[in-house]
């Protein structure tokens, strides 16, 4: 697949391409990390059809339920072999539950038996985080296990 | 200090302030309605000016002497934010994809203004003012309209936004010569201006590429307002130099704005925004208040005439310049008309000429064109794709090519 990279001068960039089944998109990633997701109209070739704009955020979970890393993917698998799994995505809060603390500190794993598989941060994904991970503001955070475990685990991530 | 003088001081700094917040009042005002009618501040700020000049319902009179030293704030800061707009590798790129639209779109749209000087016996200077007001797009109501009307994605915005960056870097080279023009020098004098533009240009953009990480590190110290104080001082103490030596402190201005880069330039835009829209709203009533409002009548037929002819023109070139860079048709037609909208940097010349009192018929020339052509570029950009529009095209493209 060819992607053809165009410079939107005080904007940022903009990346198209055609898929296979003859769909034109294209991505304007701007300066501020917000992602335009744009479809182009098979009339007026040069107008969107569509266009979705996404913070950096969703951007990031975009990524990742596209199949980004394949976390999702392996995740999903997982549900279908385990009933009664929740899994959870959770944006930490500028200020307040365990922004600017380590996993650990919150004793999440102790406390409701529910695990941090992953934290997504500015487009990067982190498997695995060990206990000394400091969360920042604006991670994605993914929690995994029991319907009530995962729920008593983001009132102590956000809170 | 004896009573009654401290009596009478007080007296004044109220009147100042008085008159001020009222000015700022109006302004709120009339951004409130253009906001309401999808229009752009401009034409309404300008109409401010007018209305509280000199033989006018309004004058101002204790606030004149701050307005006008704000106006000249907000020139270096309408410059400043321009030049933090885009990165030298954006301004490298436009140039060497984009210089034929922008031959194209100097001559299309300089030459009008240039004639219409001449044919209205105003002299070559005049004249070559007239030429930059017709020439220059308002970056700023474009660029917000592209946004508001989610054209971002669309695929002919490219060649929109690389003709404005021209165009801006136009300005740099122009400014300069005019500033020698309007001082009456010789030709010899214009040619060491332009060269010394080029040169000050590319020193601009080699600085920030070169050493711009070390002029980040000395102004990033993480705090905002020490990185405000920092970007502002600089801008207006380059500004100030520049001015010195005869070399337009606006230009300074774009330089200083080029030459910072990154998170530098990024969060510099952030800050320096709404100081940006104060400024630069008191430059712009400030203009107005230059013109007096009885003076339009007699210009109102030619800069009527000369904003059709700078519609056309422009159009023309959007889509000249679209379909070089192979927009099909309905996008060279949103192309051309966004790029329809004149403003800030109609104003921004037509005010050093102003200042130098070239020709009296140039401000109120300026004023009406400008006013014409912000609200119907900006119109024609919201209608750009509106289904009759679209027919006409189709029609058009329809008829068998000869």
């Amino acid at each position: 697949m060819e992607v053809f990279e165009t410079p939107l001068p005080g904007v940022g960039s903009r990346y198209e391409f055609t898929t296979e089944a003859g769909e034109h998109l294209a991505i304007v990633a701007r300066r501020d990390r917000r992602r335009d997701l744009v479809v182009y109209d098979r009339e007026d070739p040069d107008a969107c059809r569509a266009s979705v704009e996404l913070n950096g955020e969703e951007a990031a979970v975009v990524v990742e339920l596209l199949g980004g890393t394949k976390l999702t993917e392996r995740l999903s698998d997982l549900r279908h072999e385990v009933e009664g799994l929740a899994i959870e995505w959770l944006t930490m809060p500028d200020h307040g539950g365990l922004t600017g603390r380590s996993i650990g500190d919150g004793r999440i794993r102790t406390d409701t038996g529910a695990s941090v598989v992953a934290v997504l941060r500015e487009g990067q994904s982190i498997p695995g985080p060990g206990p000394e991970f400091e969360l920042q503001a604006h991670d994605v955070v993914l929690v995994v296990g029991a319907a009530a475990s995962v729920q008593r685990a983001a009132e102590l991530l956000t809170r | 200090m004896s009573p009654p003088a401290a009596l009478l001081a007080a007296s004044t700094t109220g009147a100042a302030l008085l008159e001020l917040g009222g000015v700022l009042v109006v302004l709120a005002v009339l951004g409130r309605t253009a906001r309401a009618l999808s229009l752009p501040t401009i034409p309404l700020y300008l109409v401010a000016g007018l209305l509280m000049g000199e033989g006018s319902a309004i004058p101002l009179d204790a606030s004149s002497e701050f307005i006008r030293i704000a106006a000249d704030i907000g020139v270096v800061l309408l410059l400043l934010l321009l030049g933090l707009e885009y990165t030298p590798a954006e301004l490298h790129h436009g140039l060497r994809t984009g210089w034929p639209a922008g031959i194209v779109d100097l001559v299309a749209n300089g030459a009008p203004g240039f004639l219409a000087g001449l044919l209205l016996g105003w002299g070559p200077v005049a004249a070559a003012v007239l030429a930059g007001v017709t020439y220059i797009s308002s970056s700023g109501i474009i660029a917000r309209q592209l946004l508001e009307l989610d054209r971002i994605g669309n695929r002919e915005t490219p060649t929109v936004l690389t003709v404005l960056v021209l165009e801006d870097l136009a300005m740099a080279v122009y400014l300069p010569l005019l500033g020698v023009l309007l001082v009456g020098a010789a030709p010899a004098d214009a040619a060491v201006a332009i060269a010394t533009a080029v040169a000050a240009v590319v020193a601009a953009l080699l600085v920030a590429t070169r050493y711009g990480r070390h002029v980040n590190r000395l102004l990033d110290t993480g705090s905002p307002e020490l990185l405000l104080l920092g970007i502002l001082g600089l801008a207006l103490l380059i500004g100030g130099l520049a001015e010195r030596v005869q070399v337009s402190a606006a230009v300074a201005a774009f330089l200083v704005g080029v030459a910072l880069s990154d998170q530098v330039a990024d969060r510099g835009r952030e800050l320096l925004q709404p100081i940006r829209d104060l400024f630069s709203g008191l430059f712009f009533v400030f203009f107005g208040l230059q013109v007096d409002p009885r003076t339009l009548t007699p210009v109102l037929v030619p800069a009527a005439v000369l904003a059709v002819v700078g519609f056309a023109t422009k159009t023309a070139t959007g889509w000249w310049a679209a379909r070089r860079d192979g927009i099909a048709i309905h996008g060279r037609r949103r192309a051309g008309l966004s790029l329809v909208a004149r403003g800030e940097f109609s104003v921004v010349i037509a005010g050093l000429a102003v200042a130098a009192e070239l020709e009296p018929k140039l401000g109120p020339m300026a004023v009406t064109y400008v006013m014409l052509l912000a609200v119907a570029g900006s119109i024609a950009m919201r209608f750009a794709d509106s289904p009759a529009l679209r027919n006409l095209t189709n029609r058009r493209a329809r008829q068998p090519a000869r």
